[in-house]
């Protein structure tokens, strides 16, 4: 199914031209409000059922119940949710676009769920049945189909490539994803996240949070697979060396294998052996141990 | 579970309901019991759905009643429905209205119509989800009957009976730490406790995987057509997780754990004394239709 999904989106960008009625001449700007007129009312048969609603960090729980959490973890400031109903016998597209307060968490909101299908949509996006996520700049974009079919698939693809479009500036992903290891890295296990809810939720490490994660926190954690197994690099970067310290020593109690340069602190979580998790401190980092 | 037929004097000598459900070895969230396991009902009926994906009133309610009959162990509703409350009970039926899936408003009124049945007075009988602390029925209740359908949860891992409290406490987020390990605390709340007479999961259509901000996608639901029922909300709980577990691997094709663990369930038992997890320790009662029960 998600090769269909993946299949349609090239349709989508095929399309998108041909049936988008556009209420705007293209990018407008991207503050909130450019991006709403620059989004087009209507998209490959499927008309917006308003203007649509934005919501800030307070009014997200009332159109989000039980996850609004995570768009606040990375800096959330407004929300556009924009409704389209499909032709007859067709389910509705929910257009969400998250402004972060920074490229890199947008970025960070987008490696939340990688599941998927990379597809070519703003800077990155992945496209699974139903639902397609992409970033590009301080912006996350979630195109998500309460029902599916052929349709459906095309008008997706194409409010995407729209909604992408809509946003003019890019950004860079976080410095700290390129200092992990890439010997062994799964690169789709990637996260940047700042938060230990998050990490939880990524993966699940337990109920107290030693490793001292906090929103003054940036951490980029990745999957490995090496001889010996698999594991997990947490990289942390913490706002001083006096906290990555302690975060060590607290890791050390743990019983968590680290290592500290300055702010820095390379953690390595759920390792299959002893082994393994010294071979992953031998690079992470650089320096000495 | 069976325990001995509650008569008027017993009632009159309990003084109100909640104590008297402690005289019909209800086993109550929170205490003890003699019992070496807990009963769980898990009903299902192939025709609870339709064509459409509407749920069938009168076959729901039918179920509703076999399980909570299975449960203690009579052999009319009536009855049955007597033994979890009294007619002085002031109930509050606590229901879960998530926009993508519900308990359904025919469940909700199957069992306001069995509350009514057993005496107690309309005036003193309340279907509510978010507004329950504020809800003058609530304020005052007596009993709780407990019923949300089962999905899984960002947080928590799963939406469960235990995780169904959660309006009681004024901010839901912290407890999202630790995949929401403490959710049994809130059933110790003054609110709570002791008050839940009766969970019912419901697992019409439950939701085995969740994706996107709204945690949901029509891919992931899928009509299991049942319901499972029992006093004990760790048990019932631990018994819709493994249902779900077995979905996930099922459609995944490989182990696919619920994440984050849902292991406030097992928690609630083992911390808050609210029941048992262990599948040992669960006396499942199956009833009706068991195609692809998965358990």
């Amino acid at each position: 199914m998600a090769s269909r999904w993946a299949s349609s989106a090239a349709i989508g960008v095929l399309v998108c031209g041909g049936l988008m009625a556009c209420s705007g001449d293209g990018p407008a700007g991207d503050d909130l409000e450019g991006v709403r007129a620059a989004l087009p009312m209507e998209v490959a048969g499927w008309r917006a059922v308003d203007d649509g609603e934005v919501y800030d960090s307070e009014s997200i729980f009332a159109y989000i119940d039980g996850h609004a959490e995570v768009y606040l973890a990375y800096g959330m400031r407004r929300c556009l949710a924009r409704r389209y109903t499909g032709p007859q016998g067709e389910a509705d597209i929910v257009v969400d676009l998250f402004e972060l307060d920074s490229a890199a968490n947008a970025y960070g909101v987008f490696t939340h769920d990688r599941d998927g299908e990379a597809v070519d949509v703003g800077q990155g996006a992945l496209l699974r049945p139903g639902w397609l996520s992409f970033w590009k700049g301080p912006w996350f974009g979630s195109i998500y189909a309460e029902g599916e079919s052929e349709a459906s698939l095309i008008a997706v693809n194409a409010l995407a490539h729209a909604a992408a479009d809509a946003i003019s500036v890019e950004g860079e992903a976080p410095d700290l994803v390129g200092e992990l290891p890439t010997d062994g890295l799964d690169p789709r296990s990637v996260r940047f996240l700042h938060t230990w809810e998050i990490l939880n939720s990524a993966l699940f490490v337990g109920g107290e949070n030693i490793f001292s994660l906090s929103s003054e926190t940036d951490a980029v954690l990745g999957r490995y697979r090496r001889e010996g197994g698999e594991g997990w690099i947490l990289l942390v970067e913490y706002p001083d060396e006096a906290t990555a310290s302690v975060a060590k020593e607290n890791a050390r109690v743990g019983g968590y294998e680290s290592r500290r340069d300055g702010k820095r602190l390379a953690l390595v979580l759920k390792p299959a052996t002893p082994e393994l998790a010294d071979n992953l401190l031998v690079n992470a980092l650089g320096g000495a141990r | 579970m069976k325990g001995k037929r509650l008569s008027r004097r017993d009632f009159l000598a309990a003084g109100s309901g909640a104590a008297a459900a402690t005289l019909l070895g209800v086993p109550r969230p929170g205490e003890s019991s003699d019992q070496p396991s807990s009963r769980v009902v898990l009903v299902r009926h192939e025709n609870v759905l339709g064509e459409d994906g509407q749920e069938d009133s009168a076959v729901l309610h039918e179920m509703l009643n076999r399980a909570v009959k299975a449960l203690m162990g009579e052999p009319e509703a009536a009855a049955a429905w007597r033994r979890l409350m009294s007619p002085s009970d002031v109930v509050g039926i606590k229901t879960n209205v998530w926009k993508f899936l519900r308990t359904p408003p025919a469940l909700e009124n199957a069992i306001r119509e069995e509350v009514l049945a057993v005496g107690v007075r309309p005036e003193n009988v309340a279907i509510d989800d978010r507004g329950v602390p504020s809800n003058p029925v609530f304020q005052r209740a007596t009993a709780i009957i407990n019923t949300r359908p089962m999905r899984t949860h960002h947080w928590s891992g799963l939406g469960t009976s235990i995780k169904n409290m959660i309006m009681f406490v004024p901010r839901p987020a912290d407890y999202h730490g630790d995949a929401c390990a403490p959710l049994g605390a809130i059933w110790n709340l003054p609110e709570v406790k002791g008050k839940v007479r009766l969970n019912v999961l419901v697992m019409l259509t439950p939701q085995f995987h969740g994706v996107g901000p709204h945690s949901y996608s029509p891919k992931h639901v899928w009509p299991y057509r049942g319901l499972i029922v029992g006093t004990d909300p760790v048990a019932v709980d631990a018994t819709g997780a493994r249902i779900i577990q077995a979905k996930r691997d099922l459609f995944f094709g490989e182990e696919r754990p619920i994440s984050p663990p849902p292991h406030h369930i097992e928690i609630a038992g083992e911390r808050y004394g609210l029941g048992v997890s262990d599948p040992a320790q669960i006396e499942l009662v199956r009833l009706g239709w068991m195609e692809e029960a998965l358990i």
